[in-house]
């Protein structure tokens, strides 16, 4: 009998009747009802709803039908003007199949559905047709459908099913009351979801996880609570076979015994792995290799390449642009200490060691931040406002001292001086501290891959990459160390040193410049005004400390002006200094447009090639491929007429969206360039240093499959 | 007694949801297993290595496969991954308790009477692979490549119905991966959702 059912099922729909508001098959009797208790009046409640009575046994899905199963579909036929809204799903129960769950429900259902009637709305009656699609199973499967029809009488009361339609609103789960929170734990293998507002009633017993969406939980799994007061927290763990990414999503709480569930909106924190293999970073195909010479050629390449590329990434950053300031300290670095072989090897290896220090210490600090849920990349330092003044400032201070303004022997505690003079070891090291600091967030041409392949390598091979990316960068000052001949090609000491000091202040100042607009890019015009308020105080208090006055008083009054300016500069600035609400001003917005990643796949349904700018104030590499390449005319008019869509992914200020796309294409920081054809996932990406010539070839070969 | 046993069983099986469906993860080394044929042939994950691998979860009493075999969809995959030279196993985990557990024979030839071109169909009615697996419905289907990596998880089609008609529009997810790895590519789309019954395995 059942077997004869089950070929039957797919060949016939279950019931086609004409004009009926029933449907009975062996496992479900199914029927459309109505319920207008003031008749048929706009802005009166009207609702339809599809009542499907169970035998025993058999049970019909929710929303989020678990691990198989399929939802209840309702289609609607409507007159003009007359609209039936989503299905308000009562709260679900758990139906374990064998190792499997699905969530749904047995017995009485009512599925409701408000409709909304035109305000003029004047006809005697709503004539309603339904087509339902229903899977009902209990250990097997059946597809059913039924076609309905109903005519609501508009000056009659409809309420003849007033208690099913009750029961279904008081089984409606409530919104909480306060908000949730939730954020990936463990690798992303468990969501760790944190709720407030739930019934009191509810405190201390055991609660079930509803996810809404298919795609992300493990249906099957025990999830285990904890109640602290008011407050429930679980680790929902996550399918091994998730197939979505949300950063939102709702879910339903209940425990046993209660009508109504309690519905969550959970915002999720923290940065969802590709969805595609981690081993295997979807970079490109062979035949786009030629667009990509040098920076992402080798897609699953191995330990051994990754440190290759950090050492000849790290070398290529001292001469990158955000580096050459910090370039020119350790050249008058050399200018000073070219008298001693052995201060200048020992001060070479401080620096390397200061070097490479500070990059395993950055890089594990973003290791830990990136396993407690952070969406950060490299780079993430500049995309703290404070951070970017703080530079500002240590960049003016070392500017003023190389200018002669003062000397920091004179304002250092003399303690702290002769500790600078007895150890320039330690000075030595600092610079290279410092170095670090600035280069960090310069992704130069071998860095993007290398870095991206690092996160995706156990910490302590990350860890290793990051240091060898430091020894590459210490390389070149510590070969002029190790062999006297090339320090010997450097110039004598003398007079010219004082000029060559002097004159080196202006890079460092040139980097404020850079520095302040960084920060007026994060913070708006009134936070770059701030920064240079503080500026001006700070060189001020400076000049003041710096002076040498014989009389102690003139001298405290001087002081003493310059600590007062400089605590008002900065009681001004420091709010001001707080992350931004203004968009940064990219200027030319026609012709670019904002990222997103459902704005490329739409602009990619059009049949359009879509160029994707990974970009960020404080990175000046994207900086200058943005007013040469990106600004060349040649390439905007080849851009217009093959109708390539312009996109720019700003990564100025931290950006959850964005983190996961980089992490997607493999990388870590940008610059990163992707151009993204109709129909492929994978974008092709481009070189760091980019030219015109390479964009243009890509585009060309974008054309010719 | 007995009913005890089960009883410790299935609380066990609760409390440690992990042993119940293993959890194959997409990028990572596909579970290795050994099992016979509908032909009594013993074959092994093992015995393809160097070979792109389809794993077709089956069950004939299923609307949802019947919605791909009757339209022929199932079988026109099939002999386009054989075409490729990939190898296609279909999977049937049907618990023999269960009223839809079809004998090996009859498998066999229900597999033959729907003109189906898998490499070879297996019996794996302990469900052994498919909680390995971590299968979930039938038809949900796995693909793995030629080192061994499980590269693809999920449905056969992007249109969950039951409906026939479907298949047309429907985008087919296992050509489109194999596509992606015949051209050298990683697959585009790794983890798609899966539709359709539920797999019968025991204890349900």
């Amino acid at each position: 009998m059942l077997r004869l059912l089950l070929s039957l099922a797919l060949a016939l729909p279950a019931v086609t009747a004409a004009q009926i508001a029933s449907v009975k098959t062996d496992e479900v009797r199914a029927e459309l009802v109505a319920h207008a208790p003031q008749g048929l009046v706009a802005g009166q409640p009207v609702w339809l709803g599809l009542a499907i009575e169970h035998a025993p046994h058999w049970h019909t899905y929710w929303k989020n039908p678990g691990d198989s199963g399929l939802p209840t579909t309702l289609n609607w036929q409507l007159p003009a003007g007359v609209t039936a809204g989503e299905i308000a799903w009562p709260t679900p129960t758990r139906l374990p199949v064998g190792p499997l769950v699905n969530y749904g429900y047995e017995g009485k259902l009512l599925l409701p559905v408000p409709v909304t009637l035109p305000a003029d709305f004047k006809a005697e009656a709503l004539d309603v047709k339904l087509s339902a699609q229903w899977l009902v199973c209990k250990d097997v499967c059946i597809p059913q459908q039924g076609e309905f029809a109903l005519r609501v009488p508009a000056k009659a009361s409809t309420a003849g099913h007033a208690a099913a339609f009750a029961a279904a609103w008081a089984a409606q789960p409530k919104d909480a009351a306060t908000a949730a929170r939730a954020e990936l734990v463990d690798n992303a293998k468990a969501l760790r979801v944190t709720i407030g507002g739930l019934p009191e009633a509810w405190r201390g017993k055991e609660l079930a996880f509803f996810a809404e969406i298919a795609g992300v939980i493990e249906h099957a799994a025990k999830v285990t609570g904890r109640w602290d007061g008011a407050t429930w927290q679980a680790d929902v763990p996550i399918s091994a076979q998730r197939f979505e990414s949300p950063t939102q999503m709702h879910a339903v709480l209940t425990t046993p015994g209660v009508a109504a569930g309690t519905r969550v909106n959970l915002a999720i924190a923290g940065a969802w792995p590709a969805l595609a293999a981690a081993a295997t970073p979807a970079l490109q195909s062979p035949a786009d290799a030629a667009a990509t010479p040098v920076a992402t050629g080798a897609a699953p390449f191995g330990l051994a390449f990754a440190l290759l590329f950090a050492l000849v990434g790290g070398a290529l950053l001292n001469l990158m642009p955000c580096v050459f300031p910090i370039l020119s300290l350790k050249v008058l670095g050399f200018a000073g200490h070219a008298h001693s072989r052995r201060a200048l090897v020992g001060g070479g290896i401080a620096y390397s060691a200061g070097v490479v220090l500070s990059f395993v210490a950055l890089a594990g600090l973003l290791i830990a931040l990136k396993s407690g849920g952070e969406q950060i990349g490299w780079g993430f330092q500049l995309q703290s406002p404070g951070f970017v003044a703080a530079l500002a400032v240590l960049f003016t201070v070392i500017a003023l001292n190389l200018a002669g303004l003062f000397e920091f022997g004179s304002i250092l505690p003399s303690g702290a001086a002769a500790l600078r003079l007895r150890h320039p070891m330690a000075d030595s090291f600092l610079t290279g501290v410092l170095a670090v600091a600035v280069a960090s967030p310069c992704t130069a041409p071998f860095m993007g891959a290398a870095l991206g392949f690092a996160f995706t390598l156990p910490a302590a091979q990350a860890l290793l990459v990051f240091a060898t990316l430091g020894a590459g960068m210490a390389l070149p000052y510590l070969a002029m160390c190790a062999w006297p001949g090339l320090a010997r090609a450097m110039p004598k000491p003398g007079a010219w040193m004082a000029t060559f000091k002097s004159v080196m202040a202006f890079p460092m100042l040139a980097t404020v410049v850079w520095l302040t607009w960084v920060l007026g890019q994060q913070t708006g015009i009134d936070g770059a005004a701030a920064l240079l308020g503080v500026l001006v105080a700070l060189a001020f208090a400076l000049w003041a400390w710096g002076r040498v006055d014989s009389e102690r008083g003139a001298r405290l009054a001087w002081n003493g002006i310059g600590v007062v300016l400089l605590g008002l500069s900065l009681a001004w600035a420091l709010p001001t200094w707080r992350e931004a609400q203004a968009a940064p001003a990219t200027g030319d917005s026609t012709t670019w447009q904002p990222w997103s990643a459902e704005r490329v796949a739409a602009l990619q349904a059009e049949g359009r090639i879509v160029f994707v700018d990974f970009t960020a104030a404080w990175c000046v590499t994207c900086q200058v491929n943005k007013r040469t390449t990106l600004g060349d005319a040649r390439l905007l008019a080849e851009v217009q007429t093959r109708k390539v869509a312009l996109l720019r992914a700003d990564w100025t200020r931290r950006d959850a969206a964005i983190s996961n796309e980089l992490a997607r294409l493999g990388r870590n920081g940008v610059p990163v360039y992707a151009i993204y054809r109709p129909g492929q996932a994978a974008p092709t990406l481009l070189p760091e240093l980019l030219t015109v010539q390479t964009v243009l070839n890509a585009l060309a070969q974008e054309s010719s499959p | 007694m007995m009913s005890m046993k089960k009883l410790v069983l299935s609380t066990l099986v609760a409390a440690l949801p992990g042993v119940t469906l293993a959890n194959a993860a997409v990028g990572q080394p596909a579970p290795a297993f050994s099992v016979t044929d509908t032909s009594g042939k013993t074959v092994s994950l093992a015995d393809h290595k160097g070979k792109t691998v389809v794993l077709e979860w089956v069950n004939p009493g299923c609307p949802y496969v019947r919605k791909h075999y009757d339209s022929a969809n199932m079988q026109a995959t099939q002999k386009g991954a054989a075409g490729q030279g990939v190898v296609w196993l279909a999977v049937n985990s049907t618990h023999p308790s269960h009223y839809d557990y079809k004998k090996p024979a009859e498998m066999a030839a229900w597999m033959k009477s729907q003109n189906a071109a898998p490499t070879t169909t297996l019996m794996d009615s302990e469900g052994k692979i498919g909680r390995a697996y971590g299968a979930r419905t039938t038809p949900h289907m796995y693909i793995v490549d030629a080192k061994g990596t499980l590269v693809y998880a999920g449905g056969i089609d992007d249109k969950p119905s039951s409906n026939p008609a479907d298949v047309k529009t429907a985008k087919n997810h296992v050509n489109a991966a194999l596509a992606d790895l015949a051209a050298g590519k990683p697959v585009a789309q790794a983890a798609t959702r899966p539709y359709g019954c539920s797999v019968k395995y025991s204890d349900g």
